[in-house]
């Protein structure tokens, strides 16, 4: 969720409930002979209405999983969220005068501390994350089904591939083309082609006009498919198989386009095509590796802050519990 | 960088063609169905640690160990009772109530009421408990504040400061540098110093050395051994007829005593002529005798006097012939003849006399304030010499003797408060006696104002501790009572 002008009601809101909870607190701490307690009246307060926002931005969770519930909508319960949330830590700090207290309220407050810093380190993550996301990531896709969507582009560089150097034993059968990479082998297949096929010598013999205009298949020769062959083997396919490894060329846009470059010099012209097809590919690859990296980071502190929601909530009821009745 | 190219690129190729429905076609529609990693890891997490929450709880409870729920550190001195929850706490059906009892508390130490305030106020409303390692006798300004703010007694008025609400506010100036009825305060102390001629560099004798005192050359704490450099073996080692304790101003009976032990370096111990005066300070009284007269009441010293001619002119009776000493004649008396023959007794009251004059009317009044003479001291002295062949002969001379005031020195300057001049160790004295450098008046008062205080003792962590208790006490300890001890140790250290 952003955070701009849509939130200003809220903020001014938690901005009041802050200003005059500190006001009442310090009036109290001030009056007060043995100093701010929680077992005050003031401080039962507090500790009431903290517990009561942290019960509220945990029931989040509760209304994500029902989105069906007609209980608000789900932006305002976002932004209560995030400001009741954030307002919890105040309230409990003034419930306990700033004191940490025994065992169990000492973890109780590290706890609280952990989980809205937590939140607010991913409150901001959320606001500037997605913007990078945008310009970094046009092609952005479900973040689930990556590995899904590279396994397909890298059929699709299969079979660009072995549409100009022959058969390399890696396509998959005509049976799972039915799930394509979005990509254009839908259009040019060399199974389904009914276009003869022609020999890069053929067309620098003088048809090189109609194969530049039409689509057809162009199966180079084997000295001929020898360097594009060696880089795909050699460096493409282990990338798309696996593009987190480091130390490859065509994970760095600057150096693949370069290592593209003087793969394009030894390759008849025919096959520059296929061979900017390729590039798109490793292009998109790469977006795939980086969205994953910022989806890390969009929704891995999530790892700290739920658990750690839970638990305070657990240990928070407990303490209640106790503190109350004794 | 675009990743894909439109058919109409310079290049003239047919491009990777990407439509929204190619796109979506790539994409399981059950993708939601299946766990991710971190799906997963999320999962676990938030079902292990309020697991591991549960089980933290459960263990402490079965282990029958309280502290859990304890809602702080204890102070220092209760730490041992750490683990010893019913100690203070009540136990009611099994459970510890919140309020620690007023009985628990005073089962170890008393806690005498301060003045006659009633109703006293529960203990942990001033010792709050559970607040870490503090100092549990250290009470909030608050709490003094109670009453203090605005001051009232069943008669109505107060004598004492009615409106204090800290240090910092409402605090008067310490009651020994107020002026009363108008007139300044003054030190009732008797002896008459001035300290500005002590703290510049003075010639000890008319061709002795210069020297420069200290103040630590005469001012010690009580508990401190006394600077001897201006001290003389003699005086210290003679027995006197007066107690120091006679030289003091008692304290005022309404002072509160501190509860704590006392090192002794709290006050300064009075000053005395035979530590840190007598070496300068010569009661010589007579050209032939290198001793001087003790440091004594002046009937002692009266006593000393005659003593001392008698046995001198038994030693030497060639000086019963008194010659006129050509210098004594300028006196405006009449003038003795020149060249007389006294019997011994007369020698000696003469010189007895003589002594004493110089004493009376210089050396001693150079510090002492003496009364002026009574004829009700006036008295006549008999004197007596044995003379050979055990024939008395006797003379008789009336002498007046002073009447000394007693030195008044002021040994605790705030009867309300407590201060310790042990804890101010490594300022010089004159940064808060400033006064003392310049005072030419033995009724100077150079106790340091209440902003010499302030500037150190002030609220905020850069600054000396500035609550109320750092220099009063509420408990009036010389009511104090005796407790019957009831822990032993060792329940004490494992809580059981």
């Amino acid at each position: 969720m952003r955070m701009d002008q849509t939130q200003r009601g809220w903020a001014l809101g938690a901005s009041a409930i802050l200003v005059s909870s500190a006001v009442v607190y310090v009036l109290n701490a001030f009056e007060s002979t043995q100093g701010p307690r929680g077992g005050s009246t003031s401080g039962l307060t507090f500790g009431v209405t903290g517990f009561g926002f942290m019960i509220f931005a945990a029931l989040l969770g509760a209304r994500k999983s029902v989105p069906t519930w007609r209980v608000g909508r789900a932006k305002a319960w976002m932004r209560g969220h995030l400001w009741l949330g954030f307002l919890a830590l105040p309230m409990i700090l003034f419930h306990g005068g700033f004191h940490f207290g025994g065992t169990l309220t000492r973890v109780l407050m590290w706890l609280l501390m952990l989980t809205v810093f937590s939140g607010v380190f991913g409150a901001a993550l959320q606001h500037y994350v997605p913007r990078v996301m945008t310009s970094d990531v046009p092609l952005e896709t479900i973040y689930d089904e990556i590995d899904r969507v590279r396994s397909l582009l890298r059929e699709e560089a299969d079979r660009a591939v072995e549409s100009l150097c022959g058969s390399l034993g890696l396509s998959k059968t005509s049976g799972e083309e039915g799930q394509r990479a979005g990509g254009f082998t839908a259009l040019r297949t060399i199974a389904a082609s009914a276009v003869p096929l022609r020999t890069s010598a053929a067309v620098s013999a003088g048809a090189s006009a109609a194969v530049a205009t039409a689509p057809e298949i162009v199966l180079l020769r084997e000295e001929e498919s020898a360097p594009l062959r060696r880089f795909y083997l050699n460096e493409m396919r282990p990338f798309l198989e696996r593009p987190k490894q480091r130390g490859q060329r065509l994970a760095d846009a600057a150096r693949a386009g370069s290592t593209l470059a003087g793969l394009r010099t030894l390759l008849p012209v025919a096959a520059h095509v296929t061979l900017a097809d390729l590039e798109d590919i490793c292009d998109e690859a790469r977006q795939l590796t980086r969205q994953e990296r910022l989806h890390l980071w969009l929704h891995g502190w999530l790892l700290l802050h739920i658990p750690l929601s839970l638990a305070l909530i657990l240990l928070g009821a407990i303490h209640a519990v106790m503190a109350l009745r004794y | 960088m675009r990743s894909w190219r439109c058919a109409t690129s310079p290049r003239k190729r047919v491009a990777r063609t990407r439509t929204t429905k190619r796109l979506a076609q790539r994409i399981d529609l059950n993708y939601f169905k299946r766990p991710t990693p971190l799906k997963r890891a999320k999962f676990w997490l938030s079902l292990l640690l309020p697991l591991l929450a549960l089980i933290w709880i459960a263990w402490r409870g079965f282990s029958a160990d309280h502290r859990l729920y304890s809602s702080g550190r204890l102070s220092e001195p209760h730490a041992v009772l750490e683990k010893e929850c019913a100690a203070c706490h009540v136990q009611k059906a099994g459970a510890f109530s919140a309020k620690a009892a007023d009985n628990a508390c005073l089962g170890c130490h008393d806690g005498p009421i301060h003045h006659a305030q009633k109703p006293a106020p529960a203990c942990a409303t001033c010792h709050t408990e559970h607040r870490g390692r503090i100092n549990i006798a250290a009470a909030s300004n608050q709490a003094c504040a109670e009453c203090h703010i605005d001051l009232r007694t069943s008669r109505g008025a107060t004598q004492y400061a009615s409106h204090i609400n800290s240090f910092e506010d409402g605090h008067p100036e310490f009651a020994a540098l107020r002026s009363v009825a108008g007139l300044a305060p003054s030190d009732p102390g008797t002896i008459k110093l001035n300290h500005a001629i002590h703290m510049k560099p003075i010639r000890r004798g008319p061709n002795g050395p210069a020297i420069q005192l200290e103040c630590d050359n005469c001012h010690r704490a009580t508990a401190a051994d006394a600077d001897l450099t201006f001290a003389d073996p003699m005086y210290r080692a003679a027995t006197v007829s007066y107690k120091d304790t006679d030289e003091v101003l008692s304290i005022h009976s309404e002072t509160m005593r501190a509860p704590g032990a006392v090192t002794g370096r709290e006050l300064m111990a009075p000053v005395k002529f035979a530590n840190a005066c007598a070496a300068c300070h010569l009661l010589t009284f007579d050209k032939r005798f290198d001793e001087g007269v003790p440091h004594d009441k002046p009937e002692v010293i009266h006593a000393f006097l005659v003593r001392t001619f008698r046995e001198y002119i038994a030693a030497h009776p060639a000086e019963v012939r008194a010659q006129r000493d050509p210098s004594r004649d300028l006196t405006g008396k009449q003038l003795l003849p020149a060249v007389r023959i006294l019997t011994r007794a007369q020698w000696v009251a003469e010189r007895t006399v003589e002594a004493e004059d110089l004493l009376w009317r210089k050396t001693c009044k150079q510090c002492h304030t003496l009364a002026p003479f009574r004829s009700g001291l006036k008295r006549k002295i008999e004197m007596s010499v044995t003379l050979p062949g055990d024939a008395v002969e006797i003379s008789s001379v009336s002498t007046e003797l002073p009447n000394v005031a007693p030195a008044n020195t002021t040994l605790r300057w705030m009867p309300h408060a407590k201060f310790d001049h042990g804890a101010h160790d490594g300022f010089t004295c004159a940064s808060c006696h400033a006064k003392a450098l310049t005072s030419t008046e033995a009724s100077d008062v150079l106790l340091p104002g209440i902003e010499t205080c302030r500037k150190c003792h002030a609220p905020g962590p850069e600054h000396a501790e500035s609550r109320c208790f750092e220099c009063h006490t509420y408990h009036d300890w010389s009511q104090r009572k005796e407790v019957k001890p009831s822990f032993v140790l060792p329940a004490l250290q494992t809580g059981k």
